[in-house]
């Protein structure tokens, strides 16, 4: 089945059904094919018997990439609108290689069509043609020996006309108009008018699921991680070819690993940064799935995208990273991803200031900051520092220190080199401190951050060390 | 023109590199004058390790780095600064009193501070990693160093006195002593002749 590109004019015939025939010389054509606002070039397939079923939604979603416009002709029919992609692929030629390549990739192997009318392209691909009829004026005389089976009108209608001798398009289309619409029906004269483009079709393009939930039978059971992985990877391909087509990335990935009789097993990968990179996300899986335990082997597997954002790719830069204030919010997110995928989330975590005044509540746990965030300009973040010095490191909670004399003790005895400093504060939420607190010098001489509390002087606690 | 001022000429060529100037790579301003001026490249090295050894934690190591550090996260383009496996949690209004930016920094706990030190080191989206580390045997601050190479970063290892006895491949090792009002800086290594001890007053 070897393309035949048509590139001349066929002279006009008279067919009753056809529009009016014209056949402009070639310049003339070229500027009209540029200014033309109207004009489409529709790419048609069809998939044969011999390709699996239920590919048909995953080659519309592949086909995306080409062009916005996708409708889906069920059970076995795709249509694609190919007028405005065609100079970045080179051509028909090119957009036809790219479209098969695309199509083995997903391991079907459809017949491929190209007309000037969705429902031409969809026709000759089912007849079996992979024609590339450029011009409208050729198309009527490139359907006509098409079988007018490969229209599915109703098998009655179809066996009335073939008794009539009419067993192909071009047959049909010569017969009157009126006796034709009597005998046959409104919708099949209508149908003929949209196949030569007499009349225009509204196609409803098809928009892909914005959510991902794929799910895959394991042939065998699995206990390896390593094949686990292999066996993940398709969907994660199919993952990546749906972020693709609608410009998403995934934050939030889960995978659930299901078992015969105990309940799956979850893993849940959070990124840092909206991902689209397959490779990416098989890594960081792979992390994860490494650190799972497996109570029983897996027999079946789902993978998930729980939230999608809109992607907004980013141009490399000039510079490598800290090279001339080259940018490194690529490789921030990636450590950040690294360390959370072995460590746990909650292993790494930025930290941020909190406008109080009991040390405790002065500070908190953030995420950790994200390289693209627009920075504060340096020089006003010291501005409500506090006026008294602090130490750099904090005891998760006061520690107990040992009293003689009335003067605390830690590996010897504290000596005290500052002026107290009172922070009373808090009566309004219950967590009340009234403290006075000192900077203490060990026998060591590591400096110390203690205090006591004013209702019970005795006491003397650790709260801090300067570092 | 004399033979000197000819060959001056003719060593400003953009293409001829001189070995000279590898041992002058540009440092980092500790802040502190007098320890720059004994260290190599004039001040903290900008992509390597270095070990500080102390013979008790909280013997004024920190406050030895926390210039520099304040003045690589406020740079315009600053990377992070990430704190691998703390002992204690840093207090985060003292970070910022001492002119740190805390919007660059991340704090790493978990099991493996080497091997998060070294993803911190190596992945070139840190300008500094500070990491307390338990034992670290000689091979894995050799993977440290060169870690620290590929991603530009200072590595800053903070080890007890004792492990002066080890070698190492750290770029710099100090011994640290504390005083009364400082501390005594002695350098153990590095890539200069400098040897001897250094008095810093550190805490105002």
């Amino acid at each position: 089945m070897d393309p035949r590109i048509l590139r001349a004019a066929r002279p006009a015939d008279a067919w009753p059904v056809r529009p009016a025939p014209s056949t402009p010389p070639r310049t003339v054509e070229r500027a009209t094919q540029a200014g033309a606002p109207g004009r489409e070039l529709w790419a048609g397939m069809h998939l044969t018997e011999n390709d699996p079923a239920g590919k048909l939604v995953q080659l519309g979603m592949s086909a995306q990439r080409f062009t916005p416009r996708v409708s889906l002709a069920p059970p076995d029919g795709l249509l694609l609108e190919v007028q405005g992609s065609l100079h970045l692929f080179a051509g028909v030629a090119g957009l036809r290689g790219a479209l098969l390549a695309e199509c083995l990739r997903l391991e079907v192997r459809p017949v491929l069509a190209f007309a000037p009318t969705a429902l031409a392209a969809l026709v000759m691909a089912r007849a079996g043609k992979s024609l590339e009829v450029l011009e409208p004026a050729q198309l009527t005389g490139q359907l006509a020996p098409l079988p007018l089976s490969s229209l599915r009108w109703p098998e009655y209608t179809v066996a009335r006309l073939a008794r009539m001798g009419v067993r192909t398009i071009g047959a049909a289309l010569r017969l009157p108009r009126a006796g034709f619409a009597r005998r046959f029906g409104d919708a099949q004269l209508a149908m003929l008018d949209v196949l030569t483009g007499r009349t225009a079709e509204v196609r409803v393009t098809y928009r892909a699921p914005e959510r991902f939930r794929r799910r895959r039978e394991l042939g065998c059971e699995l206990e390896n991680h390593g094949l686990l992985l292999v066996a993940l990877a398709p969907l994660l391909a199919e993952l990546g070819d749906f972020l693709a087509a609608r410009d998403l990335g995934v934050v939030k990935l889960e995978c659930r690993l299901m078992h015969r009789h105990a309940p799956p097993t979850r893993c849940v990968v959070r990124l840092a940064s909206p991902a689209t990179d397959v490779q990416r996300l098989t890594a960081l899986l792979g992390e994860h799935l490494s650190a799972l335990e497996l109570p029983e082997p897996v027999r079946a597997c789902e993978l998930a995208a729980a939230a999608l954002v809109p992607h907004r790719p980013e141009s490399e830069s000039l510079w490598q990273p800290g090279e001339r204030g080259g940018s490194f919010g690529k490789e921030s997110c990636d450590l950040i991803e690294r360390l959370r995928a072995r460590l746990g989330a909650e292993a790494v975590y930025g930290l941020t200031r909190l406008p109080a005044h009991r040390p405790e509540k002065a500070w908190a746990v953030a995420e950790p900051p994200s390289a693209s965030t627009h920075r504060a300009q340096p020089g006003c973040s010291a501005d409500s520092a506090p006026a008294r010095r602090r130490p750099v490191w904090l005891l998760p909670a006061p520690q107990r220190l040992s009293v003689r004399d009335g003067l605390p003790r830690r590996r010897g005895p504290l000596r005290l080199v500052s002026e107290p400093e009172r922070i009373e504060t808090g009566w309004w939420d219950g967590d009340e401190i009234a403290r006075d607190y000192y900077t203490a010098v060990d026998i060591h001489g590591v400096h110390l951050w203690v205090f006591r509390e004013r209702a019970a002087p005795h006491d003397w606690f650790l709260h801090g060390v300067f570092g | 023109m004399g033979s000197s001022a000819q060959l001056a000429r003719l060593l400003e060529h953009p293409t001829i590199w001189r070995g000279a100037s590898a041992a002058h790579a540009e440092g980092l301003a500790s802040g502190f004058a007098a320890l720059d001026a004994c260290l190599p490249g004039k001040g903290w090295p900008r992509a390597g390790l270095i070990e500080i050894l102390v013979p008790r934690f909280g013997s004024g190591e920190l406050y030895l780095l926390l210039p520099a550090l304040a003045a690589l996260t406020r740079a315009r383009c600053a990377r992070w600064c990430v704190w691998v496996a703390p002992p204690l949690m840093p207090f985060a209004p003292a970070l910022a009193a001492e002119g740190i930016a805390l919007d660059r920094v991340a704090v790493v706990s978990g099991a493996r501070p080497l091997w998060a030190l070294e993803q911190a080191l190596g992945s070139g989206a840190c300008d500094a990693v500070l990491a307390w580390a338990r034992r670290p045997k000689a091979r894995e601050i050799r993977r440290l160093q060169l870690a620290a190479e590929r991603g530009r970063t200072l590595g800053v290892l903070f080890r007890p006195r004792r492990a002066a006895r080890e070698a190492s491949a750290a770029v710099l090792r100090l011994g640290l002593a504390p005083m009364s009002a400082g501390v005594r800086i002695t350098l153990l290594k590095g890539r200069t002749a400098m040897r001897g001890a250094i008095d810093l007053a550190l805490r105002g």
